[in-house]
């Protein structure tokens, strides 16, 4: 199951989406959650040590290709050299959800 | 950036589930393409709704079946009212109703997990209700 969840900042996102992946995953469900934002904070409401979170490990941006599926639409996929992307980039939460960020864009001048 | 988001939601799993950033441009783009389900946070306030209001039907035309709605932060009937209101006019399924929570404050404040600090809280107990409607 796939499940993106949208919405106005602040309207709660985060915290739904955590505790989402959280009862899912007590449910006995394998849940990998993806931070989409550029200012990661998924890893807070998951329950994750701030230590951990501190510089935490990222998906290069280069980790995807476009590719076109049988009814022509562009779909993302991983390149086969990550794989096992879990192994290198991911970070553990509680209950054994697995975390994922994404690389921030910079901007010139801020930060 | 978004595509590897969108590759990420894509891997084989269980339960992929992706948190998107806030603005929703990069839906009119595409992103999330294999995503089987679409959750829609919604704010009994103007702007919030009409946000989702411009996120259903973009989700709808990326071909998503399931597009669901969470009313959050609802402190009376009439927030209620107003979100069930507008999602009924936007043709979007109302999967849960979140009164406003102290509790998610609070969590928030101790830069704790909800389910850790409040299991018992409003919206953990909603958000498991929303956990047996996806299965």
């Amino acid at each position: 199951m796939r499940i993106a969840v949208a919405g106005k900042g602040g309207a709660g996102k985060t915290t739904i989406s955590a505790t989402l992946a959280r009862t899912l995953a007590r449910s006995g469900k394998r849940v990998l959650a993806i931070d989409g934002d550029p200012n990661p904070n998924l890893g807070t409401a998951l329950g994750v040590d701030p230590e951990v979170l501190r510089d935490p490990p990222r998906v290069p941006r280069n980790a995807a290709d476009e590719v076109v599926d049988d009814a022509g639409r562009k779909q993302r996929v991983l390149k086969p050299e990550f794989k096992d992307f879990r192994a290198e980039y991911a970070v553990t939460a509680p209950d054994g959800v697995m975390l994922v960020h994404m690389t921030r864009v910079d901007h010139a001048g801020t930060g | 950036m978004r595509g590897v988001a969108s590759a990420l939601l894509g891997v084989e799993n269980e339960v992929n589930l992706l948190d998107m950033e806030a603005s929703i441009e990069h839906l009119a783009r595409g992103t999330p393409g294999g995503v089987d389900c679409m959750l829609v946070v919604v704010e009994p306030y103007y702007r919030a709704m009409e946000t989702a209001g411009r996120i259903v039907p973009l989700a709808r035309e990326l071909g998503i079946g399931r597009v669901l709605g969470i009313a959050n932060k609802l402190r009376d009937g009439e927030d209620a009212r107003a979100i069930r209101d507008y999602c009924a006019a936007k043709g979007l399924e109302l999967a849960i109703e979140i009164p406003f929570d102290e509790a998610v404050r609070a969590a928030d404040r101790r830069g704790r997990a909800l389910i850790d600090e409040a299991p018992d809280s409003a919206t953990a107990r909603a958000v498991a209700e929303l956990a047996r409607q996806l299965h």
